[in-house]
């Protein structure tokens, strides 16, 4: 055989993809995923910054008051003070219940959703 | 679903600028759009690295995870599909390396490879020449693989090969060459004058 044939062969054989396959739905479904990725830490970002706007909030109304009515404030931090374990519980059940909210519920109703209709068999 | 259909064909008619510009104003659709024009790059360069189907799927995704969130980077020094190849081979490469699968391309894989592949133990059909070439390349050092799938099946010149893979042009066309060798010196032992006579009957239907 000549050694041109060959290297024809050779040549026609190295066009020829390798045998891997993505589902039909791929593009669909990457495109769902980024779009989720994106909705997460949009989600994640809402989140921290509403904590962190309700605990600004909270220690700029406690230091207003310093300034208006000082033995007013004083009087809430001694509360706070006296009932630490009360109030931190109760911050974390709210800071939870917002978490759930802005993150978790949709991060799961997500997840549930892609397992509904993105189990794709088919594949091209 | 008119207006889907619309969305679809001018998403379509569009080149990648205008593409990236779509995506970039948060037209998902377009994105959608972009996945399906190189999602077969993008296989054909991770397929040819990882060589594992069950776990090709993730590692696509990533890199179009990876291609979405940089997109804004991309300055248009080359063209997408080379900038789209590029993160496809990072991503293969450390996911190689991430599980340690990462084959050393030197003399001695050559010889394992020279040894390992015995046509008699194959099995194959001697007409169905492409397949037995297909899985030749499957055992071909990583770097072999890769500028073989860049240059002869993806098209890209030397120059672009040498843009995704970081390797010098001379280095691409050196791998080129021995992987070829390789592959000849398997096949001399296989082709014989009458497989070549159907062979040539393939190529000329082709």
């Amino acid at each position: 055989m000549k050694n041109e044939e060959l290297d024809l062969i050779i040549e026609n054989g190295l066009k020829v993809g390798p045998d891997f396959h993505l589902p039909v739905d791929f593009a669909l479904k990457t495109s769902g995923k980024v779009g989720r990725s994106i909705q997460w830490k949009n989600d994640l970002l809402e989140y921290l910054s509403l904590t962190g706007l309700i605990l600004a909030l909270f220690i700029a109304s406690v230091g207003m008051y310093y300034y208006i009515d000082k033995s007013l404030a004083l009087r809430l931090l001694s509360i706070i003070s006296q009932n630490p374990l009360f109030f931190i519980l109760a911050f974390l059940l709210l800071n939870f219940i917002l978490f759930a909210d802005k993150v978790l519920l949709p991060l799961l109703f997500n997840k549930w959703n892609r397992v509904k209709i993105g189990d794709s068999k088919e594949y091209f | 679903m008119q207006h889907y259909t619309n969305v679809g064909c001018q998403t379509s008619c569009m080149d990648d600028n205008e593409l990236i510009e779509q995506i970039l104003n948060g037209n998902s659709n377009a994105f959608t759009f972009l996945v399906n024009r190189y999602q077969k790059l993008v296989l054909h360069i991770s397929g040819r690295l990882i060589q594992r189907q069950e776990e090709l799927e993730d590692v696509c995704q990533e890199v179009f995870l990876k291609v979405y969130q940089n997109l804004g980077k991309y300055r248009k020094e080359c063209k997408l599909s080379t900038w789209i190849a590029t993160i496809a081979y990072n991503t293969g490469i450390n996911h190689l390396r991430k599980f340690k699968k990462l084959d050393i391309s030197d003399s001695d894989t050559q010889e394992i490879f020279l040894k390992t592949v015995d046509p008699d133990t194959i099995g194959y059909e001697q007409t169905d020449l492409h397949r037995y070439i297909r899985e030749l390349i499957m055992l071909l050092p990583v770097q072999y693989r890769t500028v073989i799938t860049l240059y002869h099946l993806e098209e890209f010149s030397y120059q672009e090969i040498e843009q995704i893979t970081g390797m010098p042009e001379g280095t691409v066309k050196n791998y080129l060459f021995r992987a070829k060798a390789l592959l000849k010196e398997k096949l001399k032992f296989v082709v014989d004058a009458n497989s070549l006579k159907v062979v040539k009957e393939i190529t000329n239907e082709k």
